[in-house]
C-alpha cells in the first residue's frame, strides 16, 4: 500500500520539500451562523502543475490555490453568509490571463500574467455557486480553475435559502471531467484540436481507490476516504450536498442507501421537492443542491437501527454505501479501471 | 515530488470543523483473486488467464444478515453470458444476463434472458434475492432504488463480489419502478446487458400505481438502453487491471427498447407497442436503462407524470415529453380519449453535446 506521501501533485515549476497541511479526521461540516454581515478576506494563488491520475499518466492542471506553492484542483470551498463583503486577492503567477468570476456575483475581469487583482463584492442570493475562470471557456475551468462557493442565509446555519429545508452538515460534490489533450493545449497556449474525450472524471478533484489499490484510504488520492467528500453521519444527520458540475458531460447522481431531496438546479429553486434516486447534473457549469437525509436504509430486513450499527461497530464491521454516477464511463481512468472515477461512499456510524 | 494540496483548509470563513465521532477503521476486503497484493492500476496478467480480475473482491463473507427464515418471495437468478441478439440490420449481439434459476454452477449455458428476467413484488414483503455465480467468475445483484442493509446492496467494493451462492434480502417500503443490475466492474456488465425490471406494486396489488395514487387498466414497462457493440466482445474483467480498453467512451450503434431493436421492430413487438382503447389509463414505467441522457417523446400523447424512482411526486404534471439521465425512473398515466397512432420516440444524446445519438421508436395504438 501506498504510505505515501500523497495526492500526487506537484507544481510545475515546483518548490521542493513542500509539506502539505492535513487536518486529521475531519467530520461534520457544521456552519456557524452571524448576526452581523463581516467583511471575508481571501486570496487565491493561480498555479500550474500536474496531477497524477489513477493509472499513473500525469497529468496539466491549473488551480485557484490556496499558496503561490501549492496546486489546489478544486480551490478551497468558500462559505459565507449573506450581506458579507467578500474581498478576493487574486495573484496570477502564470503568464497568462485569467479572471475570477462567480456568475452573477463577480466578475474580476482579465488579470494579465504576473499581476494581482483585487476584487470585492457584497455576497447575495443565497446557494450554491462555482468560481471559475472566465477566460478561456471552457479550456480555463477544464484545467482546474475553479471551486466551489456558498452564500448562506443570513443568520442561518441549517438552511440553504430561507425557508428551505433544513439540514445539519453540508458538503460540496464538484465533479469535473478531464480530457488530457485538452489541459495540454492549455499548457501550451493554444487551443485543443482534438474532438473531447474526457479520461478521467474526479469528485473534489480525487477519484476512487478501490481495496487492494495504492492509495486505498488515503484521504489524499482516495476519494472515497477524503473527509470533504464522503459522507460521514448518524441516522437522522440531514446532509446538504451542494453538486457543481466543472466539467462537460451530463452527470446522473446516484445515492444507494437514501433516496435524496432535490432541491434545486441550476440555482433555481424547485417547486416542489422530488425524492430521487437519480438526480441530473448538466454539464458546463450545472448546479444542484440536494439532501441526504441519513435516514434508515428504508428497504432493510430487518431494519437499520442504532443499535445495530453499535452492533456492527463493534464487530468491525463499517456500515456503508457508495455515491456513484450512474453514467458509469466516469467510474473510470484512463479507459479502464472502474471504481478508479468519481464516487464516494456514504458511512453511518451509530451515536 | 511533493504534497501541497491543501485540501483540509477547506472551507474558509467562519466554518466549524468538528471531529466526526466514532469514526470506523474500515476493514476492508483485500482486493483480487489471485493472492492479493495488487499493484495500484497496473496489475495485468495476472497468471489466471482471462478471468483474472484485480479489483474485484471475493472475500467470502465472514458475517451475513440472519436470513428470515419464512420470506414471502424468492427469487433465483444465475448468469448467462452467451445471449444472442439479432438485431434489425441481421447483425447478432452477444449479451449478458441472469437466468430465472439458480442454474447449474455452469456460467454461459443457462437459459438467460436479455432483458433479465423481470421481478413484482409487493410493497412490504421480505423478499430474497438468491445468486448463483459460477466458477471462475464475479458478479452481484443490486436492486438499483431498492435501499437495503449495506450487505443486502450488492456492491462489491463495499461488501463483496459473489461467487458461488448468495442472498440479498431486503423489504421494499415503497411501491414504484424500479430495476436490478449487477455491480460488478458495473460500466461493463450493465452495458452487456444485466440488468432487468423490478415492480413494487402497493398492498393492493397491480392495477394501483402506489397507495392513494391513481389506478390503471395496462401498463408497458419501458427499458431504453443504447448498445456499443464494440464492447461486447471484452472479456468480463475488462480494464480491471488497469488499461485502456476504451471504457471511457461509449460509441452506441443500437438503440433498444427491452432488449428489442428500436429501429423497426420495437415498434411492433408485443412486449413493447400497445394497443389499448379509448378511455383506458395505460401506466408507462420508463426506465433510463442505458448510461447517455435521454428524451422521451410521446408522439402527441399528453403524459400525466405521477412518480420518478419509485417515489410519489407531491404534484403530478402534464408533458409531452420527459428528459432522462441514468438510472432514472418515471411513471406516467396515459389517457388517450381519441383513437390514433402515436409513435414514442426516444432520443439518445451525447453526454457532452446533446446531438441526437440514435433513436429508439415504439408505438401506442388507440383504437
Amino acid at each position: 500500500m501506498d504510505e505515501g506521501i500523497d495526492r500526487r501533485t506537484f507544481l510545475k515549476a515546483g518548490i521542493a520539500g513542500f509539506g502539505g497541511t492535513v487536518l486529521a479526521s475531519t467530520g461534520l461540516l457544521t456552519w456557524a451562523p452571524r448576526s452581523h454581515a463581516a467583511v471575508i478576506a481571501k486570496t487565491f494563488y493561480i498555479t500550474e502543475g500536474f496531477v497524477t491520475q489513477a493509472d499513473g499518466v500525469d497529468v496539466y492542471f491549473r488551480g485557484f490555490s490556496s499558496s503561490s506553492t501549492t496546486l489546489n484542483v478544486p480551490g478551497e470551498q468558500l462559505i459565507v453568509q449573506d450581506g458579507d463583503t467578500v474581498r478576493m486577492t487574486i495573484v496570477n503567477t502564470l503568464g497568462s490571463s485569467h479572471s475570477f468570476v462567480i456568475d452573477g456575483l463577480i466578475d474580476s475581469g482579465p488579470i494579465q500574467g504576473g499581476q494581482t487583482k483585487v476584487v470585492q463584492f457584497v455576497a447575495s442570493n443565497p446557494g450554491s455557486y462555482l468560481y471559475h475562470d472566465g477566460l478561456n471557456v471552457p479550456y480555463n475551468r477544464l484545467t482546474g480553475l475553479h471551486g466551489g462557493f456558498a452564500v448562506m442565509p443570513a443568520g442561518s446555519g441549517n438552511e440553504l435559502y430561507g425557508g428551505s429545508p433544513t439540514f445539519m452538515q453540508q458538503y460540496f460534490w464538484i465533479f469535473n471531467d478531464i480530457d488530457p489533450a485538452w489541459n495540454r493545449a492549455v499548457q501550451n497556449g493554444q487551443l485543443p484540436t482534438s474532438p473531447y474525450k474526457p479520461r478521467y472524471f474526479t469528485i473534489n478533484g480525487l477519484s476512487g481507490r478501490p481495496p487492494g489499490a495504492a492509495g486505498n484510504k488515503n484521504p489524499m488520492v482516495d476519494s472515497m476516504a477524503d473527509p470533504l467528500t464522503k459522507l460521514d453521519g448518524h441516522i437522522g444527520d440531514r446532509t446538504l450536498v451542494r453538486c457543481l458540475n466543472a466539467g462537460m458531460v451530463q452527470n446522473a447522481i446516484h445515492p444507494h442507501a437514501n433516496h435524496m431531496e432535490w432541491l434545486t438546479k441550476n440555482r433555481r429553486i424547485l417547486p416542489y421537492v422530488w425524492e430521487k434516486d437519480v438526480i441530473p447534473l448538466d454539464g458546463n457549469g450545472g448546479a444542484v443542491d440536494t439532501i441526504f437525509p441519513f435516514d434508515s436504509p428504508p428497504d432493510a430486513w430487518p431494519p437499520v437501527t442504532n443499535q445495530t450499527l453499535i452492533q456492527a461497530e463493534n464487530e468491525g464491521r463499517h456500515t456503508a454505501f457508495p455515491m456513484h454516477l450512474h453514467n458509469e464511463m466516469t467510474q473510470t481512468s484512463g479507459g479502464g479501471s472502474y471504481l478508479f472515477g468519481a464516487l464516494t461512499d456514504i458511512y453511518y456510524h451509530s451515536k | 515530488m511533493m504534497n501541497n494540496m491543501n485540501r483540509r483548509n477547506s472551507t474558509v470563513t467562519t466554518d466549524v470543523v468538528t471531529p466526526a465521532t466514532n469514526q470506523t477503521t474500515t476493514a476492508a476486503p483485500t482486493a483480487s483473486m489471485g493472492g492479493g497484493g495488487m499493484g495500484g492500476g497496473g496489475m495485468g496478467g495476472g497468471g489466471m488467464g482471462m478471468n483474472n480480475a484485480c479489483y474485484v473482491s471475493p472475500i467470502r463473507p465472514t458475517e451475513v444478515p440472519a436470513l428470515d427464515p419464512n420470506p414471502d418471495v424468492v427469487f433465483n437468478r444465475s448468469v448467462d453470458m452467451n445471449i444472442p441478439v439479432v438485431m434489425d440490420d441481421g447483425k447478432t449481439i452477444n449479451m449478458w444476463g441472469f437466468a430465472n434459476s439458480l442454474g447449474g454452477g455452469m456460467n454461459g449455458m443457462g437459459n438467460g434472458t436479455f432483458p433479465s428476467p423481470p421481478m413484482r413484488v409487493r410493497q412490504g414483503q421480505i423478499v430474497h434475492t438468491r445468486l448463483n455465480v459460477g466458477m471462475m467468475l464475479y458478479h452481484t445483484i443490486h436492486h438499483h432504488g431498492i435501499e437495503p442493509e449495506y450487505r443486502s446492496d450488492g456492491v462489491g467494493h463495499i461488501s463483496w463480489d459473489v461467487q458461488g451462492t448468495y442472498t440479498y434480502q431486503w423489504r421494499p417500503m415503497h411501491a414504484g419502478t424500479y430495476f436490478y443490475h449487477c455491480h460488478t466492474n458495473t460500466v461493463l456488465h450493465v452495458e452487456m446487458g444485466m440488468y432487468g425490471t423490478l415492480i413494487v406494486d402497493p398492498p393492493e396489488g397491480p392495477g394501483t400505481a402506489f397507495s392513494g395514487g391513481p389506478s390503471y387498466d395496462l401498463e408497458a414497462i419501458w427499458a431504453v438502453d443504447e448498445i456499443d457493440s464494440s464492447w461486447h466482445n471484452l472479456d468480463w474483467t475488462a480494464g480491471t487491471c488497469g488499461g485502456d480498453v476504451g471504457l471511457n467512451d461509449l460509441n452506441p450503434d443500437y438503440f433498444i427498447i427491452n432488449g428489442i431493436d428500436g429501429a423497426r421492430s420495437a415498434l411492433s413487438n408485443p412486449g413493447v407497442a400497445v394497443t389499448m382503447n379509448r378511455g383506458q389509463r395505460l401506466l408507462v414505467r420508463y426506465i433510463c436503462a442505458g448510461y447517455l441522457p435521454q428524451t422521451i417523446r410521446f408522439g402527441g400523447l399528453t403524459a400525466e407524470v405521477i412518480a420518478s424512482d419509485g417515489r410519489p411526486l407531491p404534484r403530478s404534471f402534464q408533458t409531452g415529453q420527459l428528459d432522462a439521465v441514468s438510472a432514472e425512473r418515471y411513471d406516467c398515466i396515459i389517457q388517450p380519449t381519441q383513437s390514433g397512432t402515436h409513435t414514442i420516440k426516444i432520443d439518445i444524446k451525447d453526454w457532452v453535446t446533446g446531438a441526437v445519438l440514435g433513436t429508439a421508436r415504439t408505438r401506442v395504438t388507440v383504437v
